[in-house]
């Protein structure tokens, strides 16, 4: 999530919110709006704050997310549960990458 | 994130998506609130989810707005499988009515069965039994139990001196005791004919043997009567001796009548309650309100249900309350006399010798002590008095 701080940094707004969380010590994903993921090994992967699926096969999941998107790599994945700003994953979970344009 | 649990209850079903842009559809699925897990890759352009079934009006709003089509797999929980449950009704119905037929089948008679009986003793038990409601084909639940069939048998037909009634399954059995037992070979051995009381000869009928006693005799108990041994004395023979000799005895008879009897006899009021008993629970079906008798007898009966040969845990309870009422029977000194003296007949009767003559009665002694009569009676009787004594061959 250090990589994402710095690209964001470019805003105005986000210099100011890095600001208060840093001064004020706030959780970054509630300021922020950065996705949390939570992964439990390889076989889980639980992720909050995205901004909706945009592709999903068995062996990638790509999310969409405020800045960039989230892409998930691995096999054999299956939504467990999707909501508009949750998704928990199963499979077996190879690579997480961040992509940022 | 919502708990699952429900979905069974409720109902969800499984729906395929295909066309392109499968994963729009499932954002704005999602955006709208749609409950959406499981979603699964299936080729290419297809997917595969489940959803609630309250949810299918919403799904099928948003499917028309995108490029996919969708159509639904198989429903799971509750409603579908009671919709399956009433398509298979007739199943269920039909294995209820095959259980009920063989319980109604497992309750009925299916047999009669009467042991060690003459045909027209076994003829007039069958007629009994058919007036009495018991018959191939009746159910047993609204037959009388087997005590109270062995009671009514044993006193509607003559002959019976006792009928066991047992009921296997669903056959009654009736093992039956006539009185008229096939008469016994006389005993042919060589015999004297002896006395078995003290008495007075009054007849003698000598069918073989020699006689050692004439009439007006008066002879002890265990005398010689009729010889077994005639001929002369130097070539004996050896008979069976046979005869009647009859000769007068003495009987006393001492016999108590009270003056005051007390006794209970039903009044005619009676109150039925009927339960039904599960293992060891009675539930009251019918009649709530225990009667208030002060004196009382209470019988219950209880009918069991079988299914097949096996006796369910669950039966059926009937208990009566019998009200009871206390008669007193009170006897002047006239009465009483007359009542101990029948009284002292029907046990002289018992004790005398079948066929006895009572030839005359004389009360000796009659008194009241602590409200009862007491009495002593001589009685003459005449009676047969010989009986066999076998001679020991060799001596």
């Amino acid at each position: 999530m250090k990589g994402g701080s710095f690209f964001m940094a470019r805003k105005w707004g986000q210099q100011l919110k890095q600001l208060i969380v840093k001064k004020a010590d706030l959780p970054e994903d509630v300021i922020m709006d950065l996705p949390r993921i939570t992964m439990i090994g390889q076989l889980h992967i639980y992720i909050e704050n995205h901004q909706g699926l945009l592709a999903f096969t068995d062996r990638e999941v790509r999310l969409m997310l405020k800045h960039g998107h989230l892409l998930i790599k691995g096999s054999a994945f299956v939504i467990k549960t999707i909501l508009p700003e949750e998704i928990m994953l199963e499979g077996q979970i190879e690579q997480v990458l961040f992509i940022n344009e | 994130m919502k708990n699952q649990w429900t979905n069974y209850y409720t109902g969800y079903v499984k729906v395929k998506a295909f066309g392109r842009g499968t994963e729009r559809l499932i954002n704005s699925l999602t955006r709208r609130g749609l409950h959406v897990w499981d979603v699964k890759r299936i080729g290419t352009e297809a997917l595969v989810f489940y959803m609630e079934i309250s949810d299918i009006p919403k799904l099928r709003q948003i499917v028309r707005k995108s490029d996919c089509k969708v159509t639904f797999l198989h429903g799971k929980g509750v409603p579908f499988l009671w919709k399956r449950v009433l398509k298979n009704s007739g199943f269920l119905v039909g294995l209820f009515a095959f259980l009920f037929s063989i319980f109604i089948l497992s309750n009925m008679v299916w047999g009669i069965e009467v042991h060690n009986a003459k045909p027209e003793t076994e003829h007039a038990i069958r007629k009994e039994l058919e007036r009495m409601g018991v018959k191939v084909g009746k159910l047993q639940f609204y037959l009388d139990d087997v005590d109270t069939i062995q009671r009514k048998l044993s006193d509607e037909i003559e002959e019976l001196t006792w009928v066991g009634v047992e009921l296997k399954g669903t056959t009654f059995h009736f093992q039956v005791v006539e009185k008229q037992q096939p008469k016994k070979v006389e005993a042919t051995s060589p015999q004297h004919l002896v006395s078995k009381k003290k008495s007075i000869i009054t007849e003698m009928f000598v069918e073989k043997g020699k006689s050692i006693v004439k009439v007006n005799d008066y002879v002890g108990k265990g005398q010689l009567l009729v010889s077994g041994i005639i001929g002369t004395e130097e070539k004996p023979e050896i008979v069976s001796a046979k005869g009647v000799i009859k000769g007068q005895t003495w009987y006393k008879a001492n016999v108590e009548v009270p003056l005051e009897t007390k006794f209970s006899v039903y009044n005619g009021d009676e109150k039925t309650k009927h339960y039904l008993k599960f293992w060891n629970v009675s539930i009251p079906i019918w009649g709530f309100i225990k009667p208030d008798y002060s004196n009382y007898e209470e019988e219950v009966t209880i009918r069991p249900l079988y299914f097949l040969q096996w006796k369910l845990p669950v039966s059926y309870k009937e208990k009566t309350w019998r009200s009871k009422e206390e008669i007193k029977r009170v006897y002047t000194k006239k009465e009483a006399v007359a009542e101990g003296k029948k009284m002292a007949r029907s046990n002289l009767e018992k004790r005398a010798e079948e066929g006895a003559e009572i030839i005359g009665e004389k009360i000796l002694h009659e008194s009241i002590e602590n409200g009862k009569v007491k009495l002593s009676i001589h009685y003459q009787v005449i009676e047969d008095i010989a009986t066999g004594q076998s001679i020991i061959q060799g001596d």
